[in-house]
Formats: C-alpha cells, sequence, structure tokens
C-alpha cells in the first residue's frame, strides 16, 4: 500500500512523534495549570489506554505498536512503554490500528436526535387534540404529544448560557439511539448538526455541543443574475461600513458619532470581521470562479459546497483560500458542445488540493441510508475518501478530509480531527486501513470511554466476527518451545497435554 | 399486625387484640354491620407475603387484624370464604375514564381534575365490579396541565369518592429546551415569590421600626399613632402556590416522557432543587427505557407504564421493560394497556403475561395496588391488606393471574360490591 520512500518517511516522521510524545506534558502546562490537575487527581482522575495499536495520528505520523493513554477524556500521551497510573482501563489493540475519528458535515438529525421508532422522528408527530398524536407518515396513534416539539432540522438556536457553551442540541440529544450506535461503529465521531457541531456521545448528554458552527449560507448562482448583483453590493456596503468604522475606531475622537450599521446586512459583516465562514453551493466553473474573486476582493475565505469543476479553476480557488466541500465520486457528463473543458472529474480532489484548496469530503447523501443500497450515505466516509484516492489524492490529504478539515470548517479542530497530546480522546479503531473497503471498526473510543464494541452490538457483530485473542496462536513460538519441552521433561502436566497437539503438527510439517 | 408464625409474642398480640375486638363486640349492639371476621384460604397481602388459611378481622370497613388461623373470638361474624384468595383492591393511578374533552397546554399547575368528576358516571361503578376499586384521574393537557384527583369507584356523590383532590401534578416533558424553560419558569415563580414576601417583610419590619422609634419619644399622655397591622405575607400566585407545595413535599409530580434520553434530559433539567416525582413512561415498540434501568433503580423512581412487551430497536426481539425495571430496583406501577371497562377486564391477565415472560410475580402485584397507591399518596390507606387499611378486598377462586381464575366478589370499605355479572 505504502511505498517504500513513503514507508522510510513514515519510520522517519514516526520517530520524531516519539520524541515529541515522550516529552513529559506538564513541560507546557502553566504552572497553575499543574497544580490544578495535581488536586483533582485526589479526586480520581479517569485514564484510558489503548495498547499495542498502530498509531496513525491523522498528521501523518505513525507509532507501530504503541500505546495511546488519556486522561479525563483527553490525549495525554501517545508513546511506547508509557507508565500507566493505577486504575487506568485499557484496551488490547494488538494488530489493530487507532484512527482519529471522523468528522461527518451536514449529518441528518437521526443522529443526535435519537430514532428508537425507526425512520420516526419528532415531526412526525402531528398533534392530535388532548395529549395524544397521530404519525404523520403511519397512522399510528401515540399518546402524549411533547409540548413544544420542533423538526429537529429547525432545531437551531445557539446561546451561551450561565454555565457554558450551549446549543439547543444539549437539551435534545439522545445518547442511545441506533443511527448513533451505527455512526459510531462507521468511525463517526463528531458531526454537524445543522449549525452545530456535535460530539457523538454514547449514554450521556453533558457537554454534546462543541461549537456552534459559524458557516453563514449565500446565494450564488449564474441561474440567478440579480442574486449575485444583490450579494456584490451587500459585501460593498458591509465593506464600506467597515473601513469607516475602522477609521473611527483609530481616530478615537469620541465626539465624531459612529458610522451608521443600518442598510449593512449584519450576516455578510460577521463574514467580512471574520466571525463566520461564506458557505456558498455551486458547482459550474463560472460560478466558482466568480465566488473566488468576490472572495479575493473582499479578503474572506469561502466554504464550496459540491465544487464539481472546481478542478478546471483550481489555481483561482486556491489563490481565494477557498476550502471545497466535495464528493469524489460526484459524475457530471461534459456537455460536448463546450469549447473548454467542463464537468467532472475523478482528478477533482487531488488538483484542488495540489492548488492549496483544503478539500473536505462528503457522500453524495448525509443520512443514513439502510435500503441496501451500498455506499452513497453517511457511513461511507472512508469509501468516498477512496474515490478522491483513486483520482491521485494522497492517502494522507484524503483522511485529513474526513477528519481534520472538516473539524477545521466546524470550527472544532482544536478539539478533534487529529490524535495529538491535549486533543479529546476519539479514537476509532479498526482492523486494516480505514479507507480499505473491507475494513471494520471493531471499537470507538469518544473522549476516553469505550462508546461501541463491534462484537457487543447487534449492527456488525455477525460479518467476520472478532477471533478470541487467546485463540492466535503464533506458530513460531511453538516450534522454538516444544523441543525444549520434550528434552527438558521439566513441563508440567497441564502444559504438557496441551503441547501434544502442537508436537503432532509439528511432526506433520517435519514429514511433509 | 400480620401473624406469620406462632411466636409467644405473637400470641400474646393475639389474645390481647381479641380480647379488645371482643369488649368492643359486647359493648356495641350494632356490631353485625361495624365488626366481622373473614375467614379466606389464602391472603395475598402485598406488603407481608401470602398468608394461607387468612383470618381477618374487619371493623368499620378497615382492617384491625390480619393472621394465619386466627381465633375467633364467639359472637364475631364469620364471613366464611376458606375457598378464595383475597388480594387487595386494584388501584389504577392513570386514567381518564368517565371524563372527556382536551385540556389546555401550559402551565396551570393549580387546576384540579377534580373539577371535571361526575360523580354518577356509571363507568365507575362498572369498574368497582372489576375489582379496580380505586382510580387516579389525571387532568387532560401538556406542559403543566395540573392535579389529578384520586377517587373510590363506588359512591354517587363528590364527598363520597374523593379520596384525594391533589394526588399529583401531571406534567409532559420531552428532550427539548421548550421543557426546559417551562420548568424553570414553574420554579422560578417561587424563588421570585419568596424574593417579594421578603421584600415585603422588610419593609413592614421598617414601618414597625419607624413606628416604634416615634413613639417612643411621646410620653404617656400623648396620642400615640395607630400601629401598623400585623405582618401579612402577599398572597402566591396558583404557579407559585402549587410549585411551593411541590418543593415542600406536599405534593410529587409526575413527569410523562417518552423515552430514556428524556430522563437524562428531565435530570439535567431539574439540576440540584430536591422534590419528589414519578415517571409515566407510555410504552411502545422500540423505547429504549432500558438504557437507563440502572439510573431508574438506583432512584428507586416510580414509573407507570401499561403492562405490554416491547420490541427492542432494530430487532425482533421482546423485552420486559417492567420487569427490568424491577430487577433494577425501581418502583413498577402498571396500569390497564388500554383506559376502558375492556382494559380493566384484561388488566391482571395482561400482567399475568408480563410474569409469565419473568417478572416477579410479588413485584407484578404490587404494580397494580401498593404501588400505585403510593402514587396516588395514600399508601398509608390502600393498596395491601395491612391493619389500619381499607378493607378493600378482590375475590378470586384461585390465583388471580390465571386465565381461568374468575373474579367471585370485590369489597370496598368493607362491604361488597355487587359482581354477579362480572364474572
Amino acid at each position: 500500500m505504502l511505498t517504500f520512500k513513503q514507508r522510510l518517511m513514515t519510520v522517519a516522521a514516526s520517530v520524531t512523534a516519539v520524541t515529541l510524545a515522550v516529552l513529559p506534558v506538564h513541560a507546557f502546562v502553566r504552572d497553575g495549570d499543574d497544580a490544578k490537575t495535581e488536586d483533582s487527581k485526589e479526586e480520581g482522575d479517569r485514564y484510558f489506554a489503548i495498547q499495542g495499536g498502530d498509531i496513525y495520528t491523522g498528521t501523518g505520523e505513525v507509532l507501530r505498536g504503541a500505546t495511546l493513554l488519556s486522561k479525563n477524556g483527553k490525549i495525554d500521551q501517545i508513546g511506547y512503554e508509557l507508565y500507566l497510573p493505577e486504575g487506568t482501563e485499557t484496551l488490547d489493540a494488538t494488530g489493530l490500528r487507532l484512527y482519529p475519528g471522523m468528522v461527518a458535515l451536514s449529518a441528518t438529525a437521526n443522529l443526535s436526535q435519537g430514532s428508537f421508532a425507526q425512520g420516526l422522528q419528532l415531526h412526525d408527530f402531528v398533534p392530535h387534540e388532548d395529549n395524544h398524536g397521530i404519525c404523520g407518515e403511519c397512522g399510528k396513534f401515540y399518546e402524549e404529544i411533547v409540548p413544544g416539539a420542533v423538526d429537529p432540522g429547525e432545531v437551531s438556536t445557539t446561546h451561551l448560557a450561565a454555565e457554558g457553551f450551549r446549543t439547543d442540541f444539549d437539551d435534545s440529544y439522545d445518547p442511545f439511539g441506533g443511527y448513533l450506535i451505527m455512526a459510531l461503529g462507521n468511525g463517526i465521531t463528531s458531526v454537524q448538526q445543522s449549525n452545530a457541531a456535535i460530539k457523538l456521545k454514547r449514554g450521556e448528554i453533558d457537554g454534546v455541543s462543541l461549537s456552534e458552527s459559524t458557516m453563514t449560507s449565500l446565494p450564488w448562482s449564474s441561474s440567478n443574475p440579480s442574486g449575485k448583483a444583490d450579494l456584490r453590493d451587500k459585501f460593498r456596503v458591509a465593506n464600506n461600513y467597515l473601513v469607516e468604522f475602522r477609521r473611527w475606531e483609530e481616530a478615537g475622537n469620541k465626539d465624531v458619532k459612529e458610522p451608521s450599521k443600518s442598510g449593512v446586512d449584519s450576516r455578510v459583516l460577521s463574514i467580512l470581521e471574520g466571525k463566520t465562514m461564506a458557505r456558498f453551493t455551486a458547482y459550474e466553473q463560472s460560478d466558482l470562479l466568480g465566488i473566488a474573486r468576490l472572495a479575493q476582493q473582499y479578503r474572506f475565505r469561502p466554504v464550496i459546497q459540491g465544487c464539481t469543476e472546481g478542478w478546471i479553476v483550481a489555481d483561482e480557488l486556491g489563490r481565494a483560500g477557498a476550502y471545497a466541500v466535495v464528493t469524489p465520486r460526484t459524475r457530471r457528463d461534459p456537455q460536448e458542445q463546450l469549447a473548454h473543458p467542463n464537468g467532472s472529474s475523478i482528478e477533482n480532489a487531488a488538483i484542488l488540493t495540489a492548488a492549496g484548496v483544503q478539500v473536505a469530503i462528503v457522500p453524495a447523501n448525509t443520512s443514513i441510508d439502510l435500503g441496501g443500497t451500498a455506499g452513497r450515505d453517511l457511513l461511507s466516509l472512508p469509501l468516498e475518501a477512496g474515490f478522491a484516492i483513486r483520482g491521485g489524492l494522497d492517502e494522507r490529504r484524503a483522511l485529513e478530509g474526513i477528519t481534520v478539515v472538516p473539524a477545521r470548517l466546524l470550527g472544532i479542530d482544536h478539539r478533534v480531527g487529529t490524535l495529538e497530546i491535549g486533543k479529546d480522546a476519539d479514537v476509532v479503531v479498526t482492523d486494516g486501513d480505514l479507507l480499505h473497503y473491507q475494513t471494520f471498526v471493531q471499537y470507538t473510543v469518544i473522549e476516553g470511554k469505550l462508546a461501541y464494541d463491534k462484537q457487543k452490538e447487534i449492527f456488525y457483530s455477525h460479518i467476520r466476527p472478532r477471533a478470541e485473542v487467546e485463540a492466535v496462536v503464533d506458530p513460531g513460538e511453538e516450534v522454538i518451545e516444544v523441543p525444549e519441552a520434550a528434552e527438558g521433561d521439566e513441563v508440567s502436566e497441564e502444559v504438557e497435554d496441551h503441547d501434544e497437539d502442537a508436537e503432532e503438527v509439528i511432526e506433520e510439517v517435519v514429514e511433509e | 399486625m400480620v401473624s406469620g408464625s406462632d411466636s409467644p409474642v405473637n400470641m400474646k398480640m393475639r389474645k390481647l387484640l381479641f380480647g379488645l375486638a371482643g369488649a368492643i363486640a359486647l359493648t356495641a349492639p350494632s356490631f353485625a354491620s361495624d365488626l366481622y371476621a373473614l375467614k379466606v384460604r389464602r391472603a395475598e397481602t402485598v406488603s407481608h407475603g401470602t398468608i394461607e388459611h387468612a383470618v381477618l378481622l374487619i371493623e368499620n370497613g378497615k382492617i384491625v387484624t390480619i393472621g394465619q388461623d386466627l381465633e375467633i373470638e364467639r359472637g364475631i361474624p364469620v364471613i366464611d370464604r376458606s375457598d378464595l384468595t383475597v388480594t387487595p383492591g386494584f388501584v389504577d393511578c392513570y386514567s381518564r375514564m368517565g371524563m372527556n374533552g382536551g385540556g389546555p397546554s401550559g402551565t396551570y399547575p393549580w387546576l384540579q381534575a377534580k373539577t371535571e368528576l361526575y360523580p354518577s358516571e356509571e363507568v365507575y361503578g362498572e369498574l368497582a365490579k372489576l375489582g379496580v376499586t380505586t382510580l387516579g384521574l389525571y387532568p387532560p393537557g401538556n406542559g403543566i396541565p395540573g392535579q389529578a384527583v384520586a377517587i373510590s369507584t363506588t359512591g354517587t356523590s363528590m364527598d363520597d369518592m374523593v379520596l384525594s383532590d391533589s394526588a399529583y401534578l401531571k406534567s409532559v416533558v420531552g428532550s427539548n429546551s421548550s421543557s426546559r424553560s417551562m420548568l424553570e419558569s414553574a420554579f422560578e415563580k417561587v424563588d421570585k415569590y419568596k424574593e417579594s414576601v421578603e421584600k415585603a417583610r422588610e419593609k413592614w419590619d421598617k414601618e414597625m421600626e419607624k413606628w416604634e422609634k416615634d413613639n417612643k419619644k411621646k410620653k404617656d399622655d400623648e396620642e400615640k399613632d395607630p400601629k401598623p397591622d400585623p405582618f401579612q405575607a402577599p398572597e402566591p400566585d396558583g404557579v407559585a402556590s402549587t410549585m411551593m407545595k411541590v418543593l415542600d413535599g406536599e405534593l410529587h409530580m409526575m413527569f410523562g416522557i417518552r423515552k430514556a434520553a428524556d430522563y437524562l434530559h428531565l435530570v439535567d433539567f431539574i439540576k440540584d432543587r430536591e422534590f419528589e416525582y414519578s415517571l409515566r413512561v407510555p410504552l411502545r415498540n422500540d423505547i429504549d427505557l432500558y438504557e437507563v434501568a440502572d439510573k431508574l433503580g438506583a432512584a428507586k423512581r416510580r414509573v407507570v407504564m401499561e403492562p405490554r412487551l416491547t420490541i427492542m430497536a432494530w430487532t425482533m426481539r421482546e423485552r420486559n421493560i417492567p420487569a427490568e425495571l424491577a430487577r433494577a430496583g425501581a418502583e413498577v406501577v402498571l396500569i390497564p394497556d388500554n383506559d376502558s371497562l375492556g382494559g380493566a377486564k384484561e388488566w391482571r391477565n395482561d400482567v399475568g403475561h408480563l410474569i409469565k415472560n419473568g417478572m416477579d410475580r410479588q413485584a407484578a402485584l404490587r404494580a397494580m395496588t401498593l404501588a400505585p397507591a403510593m402514587e396516588l399518596r395514600l399508601g398509608d390507606r390502600l393498596g395491601s391488606l395491612e391493619v389500619g387499611k381499607d378493607a378493600n378486598l378482590i375475590f378470586f377462586d384461585g390465583d388471580p393471574f390465571q386465565p381461568t381464575t374468575k373474579l367471585v366478589s370485590v369489597m370496598v370499605g368493607g362491604e361488597f360490591v355487587d359482581t354477579e355479572d362480572v364474572r
């Protein structure tokens, strides 16, 4: 899979990573914080270690057979022969791989709103007299409609409460839903829900909101020229206001009146102020070019969803500092009558990346589809990334496209997206390369707690069940041990019984 | 006073009690209606296990003693039903029977379902014949729609029937911020009211101080200012007064929730406020309440639900959630599967099905009697066969959960209910 050169690089990288990792963490912590952590130790810190797996940190490094130790949900150390404090819970990942949890953009509301009634969501309940209701879809009768039940897609207002950051998802999160478990079982640990980023915690509801997403959707389409002109105008007005305001601020003359905000579009202004990101949905090169120019003119970094013909104008997008949210498998046949290149290209993600565009990868359908269509729904993020690799994107960038780049777009890359010391211990443990089509997630760890174990959930436990660790026999060891035992006669009876079979096997081998 | 064993102490107590009973019998000539003994083959007391060959002494509609093979003082009339099993009368604490119409959606905790009660409604008498001797009727609506009324199913007037007009305060909450703000604002009213009382008190204290100061200077013969009126706290509004009762432990809340996550959010909404509450969870297929069984058990939470097996989400496996909750330590309250006479008829068989599927039989019987009685705050009066409790009894010709068993008769407050047509 990896070329020899790549391997060499990986080894070199892992050496640096080890040296970095083994450095005591305290060295980077301010004195006050250090004292604090020692205090809390008395109350019982929670340690969780994943041992013996190959750690793919998501930053390019790979540490083979290493250990990841988390403390109170944060990654504390990554490295070899780590000291595990007393009471550390351990998970054996020998022969397995560790990856950062995946981050899914525009994920279906089923994930965080629960789905114990399959396919039924809150908005399917139509209030009906009294406290009863009838499901709009199947006509089933339900008792007791929740007051103020809202369409989960519209749960959106975010606010800062006294106790810290909250979104309305904090009050509506369902930590037991089947779709949630399926997402965890496919390596997704954080998702975007309308305008918030949510951590997929299992069995608990505290602190699931990671951020309110700071994306503002703006229209831009060649089929709507007046809309484009309108938006350009809004940017012009907002920019003029901002220039005036800064001048006024710099002058510091309180006698002069503050510039008026009237007529200034608040959403556009927040983009220019860098508080939110502008998000466009555009596919065709002319639109993409328009967006790139608008972005360069007003100096903001656009997020472009779709970006199908991005490969044609990749350089322009790169110069504009654009982010692209692409679906590599998208097919859009070129129109033969056009003289210039057009249509989709499987190389889209690779070309965009080469031009400096950060590429996040989403599947064609961001809901969870159990209809049997393979790999087109939210659960097939790695498959989608695989298509980008087929188009020439390197593996590391492909992994970033489903981990740290979407995290960056949601403003949560300081907590998730890579396995680095200090970040959340959201780890996906797989039985192979994450981007291989046969790979299964064996364990998912959320903030240092085991949230998914393939063998214990009904969804995938029947497919290639995990072999018991005891059943794994290393033939190499047997060859060395058995002759010694036969010569020395010092083996206890119990062991002898066990070894007889092994001896036979070896005799057979010798005969052959 | 249960005498399962024949310890000397028990014997003594028994003699003493029967001596007393005898004395009463002698002095009161009309004893026949007031005091009598009841002999049955088996009494399922709910509170103290099963008593074989039980004798109950009933006076003025209350159980005055109960035990095994007790001697009955001469002169006390005996009703000998040594062929039958008795259980406490069934209590259905969550019903709308005999009531109709929708209700408001919002915060109206002071409203009482009692005002909707129509005592001469025939359905109550029919329920009594089926062994449902006590009924809890909840107010309709969402939010905090009001207080439930507990009634005896026999009787023809309000006074006869109503056992408690504020049995529990119903509320429906879900996993959403509107539920949070609904609860928070209801409790905030209490805080605000308490603040206003404090302020009024401060104001009054100042007035008093001023008055005392002004009048000290004056000599005895001088005319004094009129003394301020004694302090009167401002009246709380309906929300504050009811929610205050909840916080003071005079009234408990019953929260309707739909799924496991709702419970976690409810606990989060309530925060540090300490008050008693129970849960109402409609059981339907795919419900995931077992996810919080350990939490409900640890809190010994009372949970009101139907006797229903549910399909576990994503599978075709049946789960017995009432049994799982009971095992975890929660107080399970079972109500008829359908809020109708038909539902009441099938009730004991539905519960029997839960027992077949792994629910503890004692817990199941308790879930139809003592547990719902406690939910109605009538646990010291109803729900078990204990000394001092109402003689509400059901007579069966066998195990009440066995489909072939007939209900022979029902007794409410020591008097038989006409049960001819029921069986």
